[in-house]
């Protein structure tokens, strides 16, 4: 943009500690709100599920699987917005991504966070939740590690564990910022999150390395959890779910949905932080080309998987095709197709990636679809295997419902904390992009 | 009995050069503290290859052994028999070695970035605020007498804003 003044290094500081620390009327009404759509919508359904049991939910006999574990696929599936894109990009050395790159990682901490939650819902008996843990107990129970649910706990244990640390260590020198900036019960916080942190070389030096190393770990991590969620799935001989190529659909369907989501937190960031210097246009633009890439992908492995349902000529695969293409839910498959195949495409007009509205749509629009496309692989598998007198049907109860909604709202009081917390935008890694402070130059 | 001495700098490459000066008028106790991370300073200083990698190798060894090992002692603790099939399945446990490998993987490399970092050192040192905001500091520990004149000298004449002598641990 023509009219775009370069911030200097202390207007950084100024503008993204001044976000974080000052706090209006309007930050702490849309707090009370999200914690009460949490309260209501979340927990409480919760609580009467733990009190009646899971018969509350709308699972059945066939359908033992249902929206929590579609909503898990979701959230886990947002998570890999952030550590994975941020790694991504660092490693290419992308200096685009260092405006947005913090709360992208905050997206995903926080959609790990909702995810795990939904696997304690699903699981009925919570307080069971222990016995995946490998821990030695007084029944000389085990995990047993051939299962892709074991596999589940320990990639998205280390995923959680990993994407913490990641964000953690790139916060230090902020933290640091926060300190100075600061008084009080405050300052002595910040002097413990920051570790002591000078800027010295040696302290750059040796973070600059470790999170090379943290970045590239992660990468592959991200692309691992995602590919064992949908092994949960594959690995099972379940028509409609026996397919090799899930895990690619699964990372890449990940990924996509992770980035529109990235679009949206950006854009509400940048309204409501007022963080127009820092969130501009090329990375609108740069996520919008990314997001078509994404589609064309997500949409060539969705034509690859009906071709090879057709080609493989299994009565059981060709009726659990037609029951996803023509049944009860083929309204919301065509829906997802709509959002996550058509609607991307339109980002191919300049007009449209350059509009900050049109692309907050748009990101939603995916987003949306991506819920569905989880909902129809729970939904029009498990009830419809192999024989029509094991044929069954799901619909999720309100109770069901209810947890779905307020799982954004759980998100969004993370969200909300955690900008209070921590600068949602990295302070050295904008000042790396700004112009060098040379008296040459 | 040694002294440091500190200057501000407004600009990198003024900072860089006097960096550069006093390396090479053989001044070793040198400690440059910046807002962003400046890789000259870095090279100037001697840092090259961080330690760090060493702790992510052994740590990744050790979480991809420790994984296999724990899925066979928990498959040998609690036998299950499937089918027939063998007690100790390789291909299931490789995913647990892989997942265990980065878990310990990044473990250690935190371990390992507070070790060559000296993080946390909560104890006071010198330090100015305005190097994590838009000045870049420099502290010089040298011998009192001629050993800090030249050292100040050295800093004035490559632009610092400010030079003073400063108590306190480097």
């Amino acid at each position: 943009m023509a009219d775009y003044i370069e911030p200097t290094y202390a207007e950084v500081n100024k503008d993204v500690l001044r976000a974080m620390m000052e706090t209006g009327p309007k930050y702490w009404a849309t707090l009370g709100t999200s914690i009460t759509v949490a309260a209501v919508c979340f927990f409480i359904p919760w609580f009467y599920q733990l009190e009646v049991g899971v018969g509350a939910a709308g699972m059945n006999r066939s359908a033992v699987w249902g929206t929590y574990l579609s909503n898990f696929i979701f959230w886990i599936g947002l998570s890999h917005s952030g550590t994975l894109l941020s790694a991504v990009l660092h490693i290419t050395n992308s200096s685009w991504r260092k405006a947005i790159y913090r709360s992208a990682e905050a997206m995903t901490l926080f959609s790990l966070i909702t995810a795990a939650l939904f696997v304690m819902v699903h699981l009925g008996r919570v307080w069971f939740v222990h016995w995946t843990i490998p821990v030695p107990n007084q029944m000389g129970l085990w995990p047993n590690f051939r299962s892709p649910l074991m596999f589940d706990v320990m990639a998205i244990a280390t995923y959680l564990t990993a994407s913490s640390i990641f964000i953690y260590m790139g916060s230090v020198p902020d933290f640091a910022a926060v300190r100075d900036a600061s008084s009080g019960l405050r300052r002595k916080l910040y002097t413990i999150f920051s570790f002591g942190w000078r800027g010295t070389a040696r302290e750059w030096h040796t973070l600059g390395w470790a999170y090379t190393f943290f970045a590239v770990l992660v990468i592959p991590l991200a692309v691992s959890v995602h590919s064992i969620v949908s092994w949960d799935f594959a690995m099972s001989l379940v028509p409609g779910l026996h397919h090799t190529v899930f895990a690619p659909y699964f990372v890449t369907g990940a990924i996509f949905s992770g980035t529109a989501g990235i679009v949206t937190v950006m854009f509400l960031l940048r309204k409501y932080m007022n963080f127009e210097r820092y969130i501009r246009e090329i990375h609108l633009v740069n996520l919008g080309k990314l997001l078509v890439l994404l589609s064309l992908i997500w949409t060539y492995i969705n034509i690859m998987e009906v071709f090879t349902t057709w080609f493989s000529g299994s009565s059981y695969e060709l009726e659990a095709l037609e029951w996803r293409l023509t049944g009860f839910y083929a309204p919301m498959f065509w829906e997802m197709i709509l959002f996550c195949a058509v609607v991307p495409l339109l980002i191919l007009f300049k007009r449209i990636r350059t509009s900050w509205k049109s692309m907050l749509i748009i990101s939603i629009l995916i987003n949306i679809g991506m819920i569905s496309e989880r909902f129809i692989i729970v939904a029009t598998s498990q009830p419809r295997k192999f024989l029509p007198n094991a044929f069954g049907f799901y619909f999720p109860s309100i109770v069901e419902i209810s947890i779905t909604i307020g799982s954004f709202a759980v998100f969004t009081t993370l969200f909300l904390i955690f900008v209070k917390w921590v600068p949602a935008v990295s302070l050295y890694e904008v000042k790396e992009t700004l112009k060098p402070l040379r008296r040459s130059s | 009995m040694s002294t440091n001495v500190m200057g501000i700098f407004q600009f990198e490459d003024e900072f860089i050069g006097a960096l550069r000066r006093l390396k090479e008028s053989g001044f070793d106790g040198l400690t440059a503290m910046s807002p962003i991370p400046l890789h000259e300073a870095e090279h100037i200083l001697g840092f090259d290859k961080s330690p760090v990698r060493r702790f992510t190798l052994a740590g990744t060894l050790l979480g991809a052994a420790g994984g296999f090992a724990l899925s066979v002692a928990t498959a040998l603790t609690f036998i299950l028999p499937t089918s027939g099939r063998p007690i100790i399945t390789i291909p299931p446990y490789l995913i647990i070695s892989y997942e265990m490998a980065i878990l310990f993987g990044v473990l250690f490399t935190l371990f390992g970035f507070h070790v060559v970092s000296g993080l946390p050192a909560w104890r006071d040192k010198i330090y100015r605020p305005v190097s994590n905001v838009d000045r870049f500091t420099l502290v010089v520990e040298c011998a009192e007498g001629e050993n800090s004149k030249l050292a100040e000298n050295i800093i004035l004449e490559s632009g610092a804003e400010e030079v003073s002598r400063v108590e306190g641990d480097r």
